[in-house]
């Protein structure tokens, strides 16, 4: 009797369910905290601020490690994008650190070593532009296996979108631009797909990278029919801006003019994170799918997978789709925070841009991109730093006489070293690490 | 021609892909001038020991992570596959692996790739061809153009061609017609008897391999589940019931477990159905 | 239409003129054809890189063949040896761990070798361009109207000699016939004792040696060398896709027919068509016929 029962009272033990209040929040406070903090700490030290980001950081993931259901999951808390612990946690982690980052970084600070504060929030925003379109590549060519070498062309299609329907149709109007990019990335992308549905490997990355000369004819051909040799400006009166029917919101001061223009990198850094985080869990959303599950089931064998009652060829026209969608979008959100495009913006060292950043990142994951594209931006930022500063680097003549090079040179050695030893990337690593966290926690406290 | 055979002794050999493991402690010996037999079904593992013993494992991402393989007193285990076969051993693959754009002659001549004396190259190719005159007149065509049982037979001349000491051979009958796979194992056998050559064949074809083996193994999973003189594994029930279809006529057994009927797709994670007979 | 068309010409003069510059130009392209071919028939692997092979060699041509003024006979030696080193060096320090690993994967590790290559040269030889090379017979002659130099003869010699030797190189040698086998069937080629890491190392020898070669040669019709002579690679592909990428003849086949396309695309359409109009060509090319016009057929397995 006993001995049947006692299994049951461990089960129940382990079974623990949260209260909905509970379980939502640790994300409310990660999401209101970081403006409070913002609005009222105006004349604390930096440290003081530090200290108290870090303390509440602490809380917020310890709270959502405690609120997870834990036991016996039903299947559509098993469904969720964060499930376990330790994914709750580093959600709501991450959700406070992006809202908290950009005022962090907005405020005056001089770090020791004259670390170059100033210059990490445009490389901030960069990283998120790139994340995004490096993300949607991913889920082309590591998720669902579809080789292609075409995503700048669908940047390059962003641009042009971006060109017609935000400069010249509306005047700055980025909100209709990146729709009509989605959607013209989508139908492009869907066509630049067909080849894949005859052509595997080789023949299908060489096929891509034709499409994307021939895109490279039509950005060039459309520059110079309407805006000639300086190229297309996204800058000035073309600068997006918030209607005016949405002055009132919390946060939104107009100008003078009465205009609220999106420039400076704090107010581009809220136009670009809620895109580039919504866009990426819509991605990971999609993989969890039945209709992402196909295109992993294609991506391993698309005979097979044919068998199993997958249409083929709708999955793979989808991933182009879906892809290509959101490159076009990153391509619009580039185009006008960078200000200006002109012929030399895209070329073959773009495309091999963005094959180091899924590298680096780890291009089994999407959430690699993210990695990936930190670490194309910050490490010149780093290394530029370690050549004016530390002084054992400072005086190696030769790093300060080949810059670029030189980091192009490392980009180069990292892409081999990584692909050779670390296939998985920084995310692999980034994996290894939590699990290895999660797995001590566990046993501290479980 | 080549001296007796060596003999092969695997012990406690473990191998893994990745985290599956594909052998567990296998120990499997084939004597000097033997003619081993190892059964089992799809899946059992026959083909990962072939890559264990010509260290092809590599190619699949596979690693011994335990156990030895000596071959005449020598360990073999960690040594390339050029290496192996210049210490006597062959293999016919499974699925014959001819090179389909070469020549027939071309690929007996890759036969000898471990070889260095032309004139014995030449001997052994006429030798080959005495052995399997039907190849004479097709030397000069495209290997993958050929029918399957002449497929086959260039695949077991092109494996004699090293002068083996152990001949092995991965599933020699699959997809072939049992008139062509019956004239293939008295070759085999006579082989073994004239040259002295060692054998392993590998097969799912029980009542054929047990017909001609002294000696065989039966796999399972991975694991060695019997062994035992030819005689010996021929009258136990177990082996009558799984592999000899009750009553010996273990071609129509095969067939049907490579091409298993599907009427639905497969759920997934769902093993494909394994037919009994 | 908003890409406008330049004037169709019917001036034989000039059409025959466009017809050798293709060829000149085709002639090149299959140099570097050839060395994808190479690679790619023996190893599976699309190297992208090898238009930084070609910058290699013709860096190198300079060094040897200006620079250090070598005789020319010798410099040319030095150069090949210099890059089969180099060749071997890609084998075993970076190709040889990625056998079996995904063909993406690959792809972008021979990206990765050519982001190397590219960042090594500007250090050592710095931004700055530099002359092309003299070395070959700088002259030319008329016929019917048109100009043909001689270096695009002597490249056309060169090229054909290439493929005239790696072909019998194939067919009559031992470790031909074994570089075939790996190229068939690398798992039983290793089966046979056949050593898939030689075979490998010696492709990728072979490659870089003709990469020198197309250095040579294509340093001597660049119109500077600089660090955009890499480009090369990229503009050769449609012509060793029309060729067939597992073909040696094809690779000759499929230059020239780029080249010539391309060059009349180039003096009718405009230069901007250039290279569109030959990604084209390979794009349909690869709908039609994706092995090519003379590759091999392999049947994809299941
Ligand atoms: N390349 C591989 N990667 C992972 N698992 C493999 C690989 N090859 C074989 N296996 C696994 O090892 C086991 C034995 O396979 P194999 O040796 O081919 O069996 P058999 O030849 O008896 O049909 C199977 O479970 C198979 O799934
Ligand atoms: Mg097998």
């Amino acid at each position: 009797m006993t001995a049947t029962e006692n299994p049951a009272a461990q089960q129940a033990d382990q079974t623990y369910r949260p209260s909905t209040l509970q379980r939502f929040l640790p994300f409310v406070v990660a999401a209101v905290v970081p403006f409070i903090l913002g609005a009222t700490t105006d004349d604390l030290n930096f440290w003081w601020k530090a200290a108290i980001t870090i303390a509440i950081l602490a809380l917020v993931a310890r709270l959502a490690w405690k609120w997870t259901p834990r036991g016996e999951l039903t299947h559509r808390e098993d469904m969720r994008l964060w499930r376990t612990p330790s994914d709750r946690s580093w959600a709501a982690l991450t959700m406070f650190g992006l809202l908290v980052l950009p005022f962090i970084l907005a405020s005056d600070f001089t770090p020791p070593m004259d670390f170059p504060w100033a210059t990490w929030f445009a490389v901030v925003n960069l990283v998120l532009i790139f994340a995004m379109g490096a993300a949607a590549f991913n889920l082309l060519v590591g998720y669902s296996g579809q080789i292609s070498l075409a995503h700048v062309a669908f940047l390059a299609l962003g641009s042009i979108v971006g060109g017609i329907v935000g400069v010249q149709w509306s005047g700055g109007n980025m909100w209709l631009a990146l729709p009509a990019a989605a959607l013209a990335g989508a139908v492009v992308g869907a066509i630049s797909g067909l080849p894949a549905l005859r052509l595997k490997h080789l023949y299908l990355l060489l096929a891509t990278f034709g499409f994307h000369f021939v895109m490279m004819l039509v950005w060039r051909e459309y520059l110079q029919e309407y805006f000639g040799f300086v190229g297309i400006r996204f800058k000035g009166v073309n600068s997006p801006r918030i209607a005016s029917w949405l002055h009132w919101l919390p946060g939104i001061d107009p100008d003078e003019n009465g205009e609220f223009i999106i420039t400076g990198q704090f107010r581009w850094y809220w136009v670009l994170m809620p895109i580039t985080v919504l866009s990426i869990l819509f991605m990971v959303n999609v993989i969890r799918t039945r209709e992402g599950r196909a295109f992993a089931a294609v991506r391993d064998r698309d005979v097979s997978a044919s068998l199993l009652g997958i249409n083929v060829a709708r999955s793979k026209l989808m991933a182009f789709a879906l892809s290509s969608a959101v490159v076009a979008m990153s391509g619009v959100l580039a185009s006008f925070y960078i200000g200006s495009r002109g012929e030399d913006s895209f070329n073959v060292q773009t495309v091999l841009n963005y094959a180091i950043i899924i590298v680096v990142g780890g291009f089994s994951s999407i959430q690699g991109a993210i990695f990936g594209s930190a670490f194309f931006w910050f490490l010149p930022e780093w290394f530029k730093w370690a050549r004016e500063e530390l002084w054992f680097v400072r005086d190696i003549e030769f790093l300060s006489d080949y810059p670029s090079e030189i980091d192009l040179a490392i980009k180069g050695f990292l892409v081999v070293i990584i692909l050779m030893f670390k296939p998985d990337g920084l995310a692999g690593m980034w994996r290894d690490f939590k699990n290895w966290l999660s797995r001590s926690l566990a046993r501290r406290n479980p | 021609m080549s001296g007796g055979g060596l003999d092969l002794r695997i012990q406690d050999l473990t191998v893994v892909y990745g985290g599956v493991t594909a052998l567990d402690n296998v120990n499997i010996t084939v004597p000097s001038g033997g003619f081993v037999s190892v059964l089992g079904a799809n899946g059992a593992g026959k083909t990962t020991l072939v890559r264990s013993i010509t260290s092809l494992l590599y190619l699949h991402k596979g690693r011994v992570r335990r156990g030895s393989i000596v071959l005449g007193g020598e360990s073999i285990l960690g040594k390339k596959s050029p290496d192996i076969v210049s210490a006597g051993v062959a293999q016919v693959p499974e699925g014959r692996k001819l090179f389909p754009n070469l020549t027939v002659k071309e690929n007996l001549l890759c036969g000898a790739a471990s070889r260095s004396d032309v004139s014995g190259i030449d001997e052994s190719l006429e030798q080959t061809l005495e052995l399997f005159s039907q190849l004479r007149p097709l030397l000069s065509q495209t290997a993958g153009l050929l029918s399957g049982g002449e497929q086959q037979m260039v695949a077991v001349g092109r494996a004699l061609m090293s002068q083996p000491t152990l001949l092995i051979c991965d599933e020699l009958s699959l997809g072939l017609a049992p008139k062509i796979v019956h004239r293939l194992f008295e070759l085999l056998t006579e082989i073994n008897e004239t040259r002295g050559t060692s054998i392993l064949v590998i097969e799912q074809n029980a009542s054929l391999a047990l017909q001609h083996a002294n000696d065989a193994y039966v796999l399972e999973l991975g694991r060695v589940l019997m062994e035992g003189s030819a005689t010996e594994l021929k009258g136990n029930p177990m082996v009558q019931e799984l592999y000899l279809g009750g009553g010996g006529e273990a071609h129509t057994s095969y067939a049907a477990i490579e091409r298993p009927s599907r009427s639905r797709p497969l759920e997934h994670g769902q093993r494909p159905p394994v037919t009994e007979s | 239409m908003l890409l406008a068309f330049g004037n169709f010409t019917a001036d034989p003069s000039v059409n025959l003129q466009l017809l050798i510059g293709g060829l000149a130009l085709g002639a090149i392209y299959a140099v570097v054809a050839l060395g994808f071919v190479l690679v790619y028939k023996s190893t599976d692997v699309l190297n992208l890189a090898h238009g930084e092979f070609l910058m290699l060699g013709a860096y190198f041509a300079l060094t040897f063949l200006i620079s250090e003024n070598l005789n020319f006979f010798l410099g040319v030696f030095v150069l090949l040896l210099v890059m089969l080193v180099f060749g071997l060096v890609v084998h075993y320090g970076i190709m040889r761990r990625m056998v079996g690993q995904g063909f993406f994967a690959i792809v972008l590790i021979t990206l990765g070798i050519a982001t190397i290559i590219r960042a090594l040269l500007l250090i050592f030889y710095g931004p700055t361009e530099r002359a092309r090379l003299d070395l070959l017979p700088q002259g030319s002659f008329e016929v019917g109207g048109a100009t043909v130099r001689h270096v695009d003869l002597v490249i056309f010699g060169v090229v054909a000699l290439c493929v005239l030797l790696f072909f019998l190189f194939f067919k009559y040698t031992r470790l031909g016939l074994h570089m075939r086998a790996v190229a068939d069937d690398i798992e039983a080629a290793a089966a046979m004792g056949i050593d898939p890491d030689k075979v490998y190392a010696m492709t990728w020898a072979a490659a870089m040696v003709m990469a020198g070669v197309g250095g040579l040669l294509f340093g001597h019709v660049t119109g500077a060398i600089d660090r955009s002579i890499e480009a090369i690679g990229l503009r050769a592909f449609p012509a060793a896709v029309v060729g067939g990428l597992t073909s040696l003849g094809g690779s000759i086949v499929g230059g020239l027919v780029v080249g010539v396309i391309e060059q009349f695309a180039n003096g009718h359409l405009g230069t901007k068509w250039r290279e569109p109009v030959a990604f084209s060509v390979m794009f349909v090319v690869l709908l039609v016929r994706p092995t090519g016009l003379w590759g091999r057929k392999d049947l994809e397995r299941v």
